[in-house]
């Protein structure tokens, strides 16, 4: 998750002196804990501004500046302006509630959080200010991203901080509802620089283009692909267009270019302290997120610029006219008795449409503990009456909540293969072996080369893995075994090591196309190990099971022809026990400058588990089915 | 009567013979024994109480090759002396070497020692002699050449001093010419029979053989009513016997097993192979939730693919669900759902997957389930990740389940687990509401520490697998349980095990 920094001192300002704004920092922190936040406590940040665009960078104490600007490309080691360092709170971004990813957004929850403001808060929206119409082109797949929501705010008076905020604001929603811009992106710009008729259209990225944000006075316009293969957005984000024939792009009436979403805005309308009207758009894949998101950046603007005021635009396409932003509330219901059922707490329908009011919705109570709740719209988490009733909990406070048990009794019962795997512990702890546990993720490489195996058709293979140690699952306990003797190998001797643990076989009968089978194997490694000690142990486990098995010799890598046996099983071509003395070849190849034995056991054999019950592998029949307590 | 070895009845009784108590060097030499055999015989009669053993603190001044070379061949002073008086004429520090004999090393060193006794001193780049002829030994000399006379060249300072050799006077001299003598610290012990002792000598005491072993010869001829059996020295440093042991990790899964099954929990266990069905849409974890993502979950080649459940109906529920909440009362994400990502094979990224197939396979309450197994996340290896690691996941299905008995339900495990302090925090997660997250206190490290999600399961994931009781779950990690009991920085150390460590870690912690 990413962590933000939200500036104290504003945060304090938007609270007021009645909001909560007196409080220290501590208790600020203890209630935004109470709200689901997760801070790390409060720090300095020292503040640098791009000479060139003037982009602010915010670097903890141990931070560096970055040397180049990411918005505009400019030198910012040499380039830039320091500011006064600001005392933040650390907390990391909440990805459910996008609502409270800024400073005033914060304040409204914490307002109602503490009763000095609660029930929904209303923003009055003005007459449209602008008209957008969409081009039915960007509804086909070779253009795209059709949906587009815009509003206006006026009044606005920007100060540095301010304008932090609105980039840091875009940012995070362009992380968590935007997932990297893909389904929804924000821009911003300065109204009072285009004509209030707007177009959103799709154009031929080899003929059009525009001078994107950053450019120098000097710097001539760009052709759309160029911008994809120079700017540094351009590049960051051109796998969200390379695909297309003709890109969005967003002008006015009279040519002025505003954006090419979701990648780079103009300069002719770049936002400056200076801006008094805020044009806003979020373009992306489908309406509802679009408009959500939308709710969310005007909303926290509107609590961020106090004083400001929004207006709507009239957005037309194919399907129609409307006006954005809606701040419709979503009305859902609650039954208050069920909340306080659930939540196992004493709770009045009175109390809880209170707890709900100081979660900032609006709530009238009808017959019955029923509350008809308006959700506002800038909350994009809830989907129905329980993500309600979590609200309740939340301004009841998880602290307040007395932890009791589920009064009904019923009896335990443990697996059988875990109580098997249980045992076989036991045993071979009894019999001086210390246990080991070993990593299941492997490589061909380290898995099968060194023991002289042919990599297993059957392996379990990751498709992504993250490195070339780990691609695949292991299909026998000895090559961990080996490795861990490997990484002791200067370390006294006699080592007797075991590991009872799974490995993965492919199959096709399998309900997961992938059997999982229990095994037992166990390894020594002393001056004058040999056959006989590690048979001996091998019939030490037969015995301690009740089980027989029928010895052949066994020509298995990584042991000795002449020198190992094994009992063969039923399944293919997998003995159920093998054993004997590691091949002097293997041993070199490890680095064990001793003689070592080793010996693997299927414990679902072992244990007299029917070939064919649960290691069929079918997950359902190894989920244990109903277990004690359902005594009717 | 009482028997004695054949040393502790000699000391007996010649102590019996003395009033005043007597070193333990002089009654070796009375008795013929070796003074080892004598000393160790006096201290475990003392330690019966049967003798009183007085310690006195001596010097014991051993020489030195260097001291013995100064004897035959006079102190590096005396030797410079002698070329000096020899010369009758100042010498220069070149010259002094070869006339006396010595390294320039030593005439450096005698200098000081030539000024201190006043028998030369510096002149520019000259040595003169301050004194007519030889001056007679001084008291370190005299102490050195006593010493060369005893047996060893080592005595004692009081013995010395009683043969009227200055001693005081020659150590002074001598401080910190350790070429020529070493000091020891020594004790001298006086013995004599203590009113017990000499009480039970009136009784009467006998000599029997003693023997070192209970062997079955001595059972089987009753011997060991004849002889006395030899007392261990109880600090006697042994050879280390290590048990066969659990690893720590495994101590910690079993603790974590007992402890649900002790509340009554059944155990359940499922493939890390899984569906994405089962891993993430029965968990109503929307298609395009990040965790979803091929940077954070392990998808699998082979197999291509897992089957989605045989059961359509289920399916289908599922599907709606996540479009638009379906029979649930929810509204649902609000996408379509793809039949195909949910047929994605990947690695388990959680054990809920577990007790999801649980829940699906029998919804009815009341249940208690709780399942351990590895779980997989696309991580790189370093100090607090691994790709692989445990978790306990578990489910209470119950009509009367509340959000108060899961706070309760894992605040008994953790009390189970040696934790006494707990923090409940608001929490999101795509599959329960309300949810949360569990921090306890280590009082060691005088911090919280995060344990894990909980929550009730949501609408969207109970009733599509037709459970219409609440269903509380939760998922916790063990490797950081693991970490904190066995004080490790760094996670690596449990699964590429050093076997040393394995060893030293007591299995009672």
């Amino acid at each position: 998750m990413p962590v933000i920094g939200i500036p104290l001192r504003r945060l304090r300002e938007l609270l007021g002196e009645s909001g909560g704004g007196g409080v220290s920092a501590e208790e600020l922190v203890e209630r935004l804990g109470h709200l689901g936040c997760d801070v790390e406590g409060t720090t300095e940040l020292q503040r640098v501004r791009c000479s060139a665009c003037g982009a602010i960078y915010e670097m903890t104490a141990t931070e560096e500046v970055p040397p180049r600007c990411e918005a505009c490309g400019a030198e910012l080691r040499g380039g830039h302006e320091r500011l006064a360092p600001l005392e933040v709170i650390r907390m990391e971004l909440l990805a459910v509630r996008p609502d409270m990813f800024d400073p005033g957004g914060l304040a409204r929850v914490l307002r109602g959080y503490l009763g000095v403001e609660t029930g929904r808060p209303d923003y009055p929206l003005g007459e449209p200010a602008a008209e957008v119409t969409v081009d039915a082109a960007l509804r086909d797949p070779a253009s795209y991203r059709p949906q587009i929501a815009c509003a206006v705010i006026e009044d606005v008076d920007l100060d540095e901080g301010a304008l932090k905020i609105l980039m840091k604001l875009q940012e995070n929603l362009h992380w968590a509802i935007g997932r990297d811009r893909k389904h929804a992106s924000i821009g911003v710009y300065d109204f009072d620089r285009v004509e209030p008729q707007i177009e959103y259209v799709a154009e031929d990225p080899e003929q059009f283009r525009f001078r994107p944000l950053g450019a120098a006075p000097s710097d001539r316009s760009q052709r759309l692909h160029e911008i994809l293969q120079t700017h540094p957005k351009g590049m960051a984000y051109a796998h969200l267009l390379a695909a297309h024939q003709r890109y969005p792009l967003l002008r006015d009436a009279a040519g002025v270019v505003l954006s090419m979403p979701p990648i780079i805005n103009s300069e002719e309308t770049r936002v400056r302290s200076s801006t008094r009207r805020l044009f806003i758009d979020v373009t992306g894949m489908r309406r509802r997120v679009v408009e959500r998101t939308l709710n969310i950046v005007v909303t926290s603007l509107l609590e961020n610029l106090r004083g400001a005021r929004a207006a709507t635009v009239r957005v037309r396409d194919a399907d129609g006219e409307r006006l954005t932003p809606d701040f419709t509330p979503q009305e859902a219901w609650v039954d208050a008795h069920h909340a306080a059922r659930i939540l196992g707490i004493e709770l009045s329908p009175a109390e809880a449409a209170d707890a709900l009011r100081r979660m900032r919705h609006d709530v009238t109570e009808a017959e019955d503990g029923r509350l008809r709740v308006a959700v506002p719209a800038y909350r994009n988490d809830i989907l129905h009456e329980i993500d309600l009733i979590e609200d309740i909990a939340i301004a009841y406070g998880y602290h307040r909540i007395i932890p009791t048990l589920v009064p009904t009794f019923t009896v335990g019962e443990e697996h059988p293969l875990e109580a098997t795997a249980q045992s076989a512990r036991a045993l071979l702890c009894g019999l001086g072996f210390l246990e080991v546990m070993t990593l299941v993720l492997t490589s061909d490489e380290a898995h099968d080369e060194l023991l002289g195996w042919e990599p297993d058709p059957r392996r379990v293979q990751i498709a992504n893995p993250i490195s070339r140690e780990q691609t695949r699952v292991r299909t026998s306990l000895l090559p961990g075994l080996l490795a861990t003797l490997r990484h002791n190998a200067t370390r006294p001797l006699p080592q007797m090591i075991f590991e009872v643990g799974d490995v993965s076989l492919l199959d096709p009968q399998a309900e997961t196309g992938a059997r999982e089978l229990r095994r037992l194997a166990c390894g020594i490694v002393s001056p004058r190990t040999g056959f006989e000690e590690i048979k001996a142990v091998a019939e030490a486990i037969l015995r301690e099971f009740a089980r027989e098995a029928e010895l052949t010799p066994s020509m298995r890598a990584p042991l000795m022809r002449g020198r190992a046996a094994e009992a063969p099983g039923g399944r293919a071509s997998d003995p159920n026990l093998f054993f004997g003395e590691v091949h002097p070849e293997v041993l070199e190849r490890y680095g064990l400058q001793n003689p070592a034995v080793l010996l693997e056991v299927d414990l679902d054999w072992l244990s007299g588990e029917p070939e064919g019950g649960r290691a069929d592998g079918n997950a359902a029949a190894r989920v244990t089915d109903r277990g004690g307590g359902e005594v009717p | 009567m009482e028997k004695f070895s054949h040393e502790q009845y000699v000391i007996l009784k010649a102590l019996a013979s003395l009033e005043d108590e007597i070193g333990i060097g002089d009654l070796s030499a009375q008795l013929g024994v070796d003074q080892a055999l004598v000393a160790a015989g006096a201290h475990l009669l003392a330690e019966r109480g049967l003798l009183e053993i007085r310690e006195l603190p001596l010097q014991e001044l051993i020489l030195r090759d260097g001291g013995r070379a100064a004897v035959t061949e006079g102190l590096p002073e005396r030797r410079v002396l002698a070329a000096l008086l020899d010369a009758g004429t100042p010498l220069t520090m070149q010259q002094l070497p070869e006339r006396s004999g010595l390294t320039t090393r030593e005439v450096g060193s005698s200098l000081r020692h030539l000024q201190h006794k006043g028998w030369a001193r510096k002149a520019g780049a000259t040595l003169e002699a301050r004194v007519p002829e030889s001056p007679p030994p001084t008291a370190d000399e005299q102490l050195l050449s006593t010493l060369a006379e005893r047996e060893g060249g080592r005595a004692f300072e009081g013995q010395l001093r009683e043969a009227g050799v200055p001693v005081a006077e020659g150590l002074k001299l001598l401080k910190g010419r350790r070429e020529l003598l070493e000091q020891r610290a020594k004790r001298r012990r006086l013995v004599r029979l203590s009113e017990t002792g000499r009480a039970l000598l009136a009784r009467g005491i006998e000599e029997a053989r003693e023997v070192g072993q209970i062997t079955p010869e001595i059972l089987a001829a009753g011997e060991w009513r004849e002889v006395l059996f030899k007392a261990y020295d109880v600090h006697l440093g042994v050879r280390a016997r290590i048990p066969g042991k659990g690893h720590p990790m495994q101590r910690v899964i079993a603790q974590t097993r007992r402890a649900f099954l002790e509340m009554g929990f059944t155990e359940a266990i499922s493939p890390s192979v899984e569906s994405a069905f089962w891993n993430f849409d029965a968990l109503f974890q929307p298609q395009d939730h990040p965790a979803r993502e091929m940077q954070d979950t392990f998808y699998l080649s082979a197999p291509p693919g897992v089957a989605l459940p045989r059961d359509d109906g289920l399916v289908e529920r599922v599907r709606r669900t996540h479009e638009d909440g379906g029979e649930t009362g929810s509204i649902g994400w609000q996408r379509p759902w793809s039949a195909q990502r949910a047929a994605a094979a990947v690695l388990r990224t959680h054990t809920t997957a577990t007790t999801v197939r649980a829940l699906a396979a029998d919804p009815h309450p009341p249940r208690k389930i709780f399942s351990i197994g590895r779980v997989f996340r696309r991580e790189a290896i370093d100090f607090k990740h691994l790709p692989v690691f445990h978790q306990v996941d578990g489910i209470i299905i119950d009509r009367a389940a509340t959000f108060a008995n899961l706070l309760g339900t894992l605040a008994a495990f953790y009390r189970k687990m040696g934790f006494e302090r707990f923090e409940f925090r608001p929490a999101f997660f795509p599959y329960t509401e309300p949810s949360v997250e569990v921090f306890i206190w280590v009082p060691e490290k005088k911090d919280w520490f995060e344990m894990g999600g909980a929550g009730i399961f949501r609408p969207e994931v109970t009733q599509p697998l037709g459970c219409a009781s609440p269903v509380l779950a939760w998922g916790l990690g063990l490797e950081r349980l693991a970490m904190l009991r066995y004080d490790l920085l760094d996670m690596r150390a449990l699964y590429l095990t050093d076997l040393e460590w394995l060893k030293e870690v007591p299995l009672c912690r």
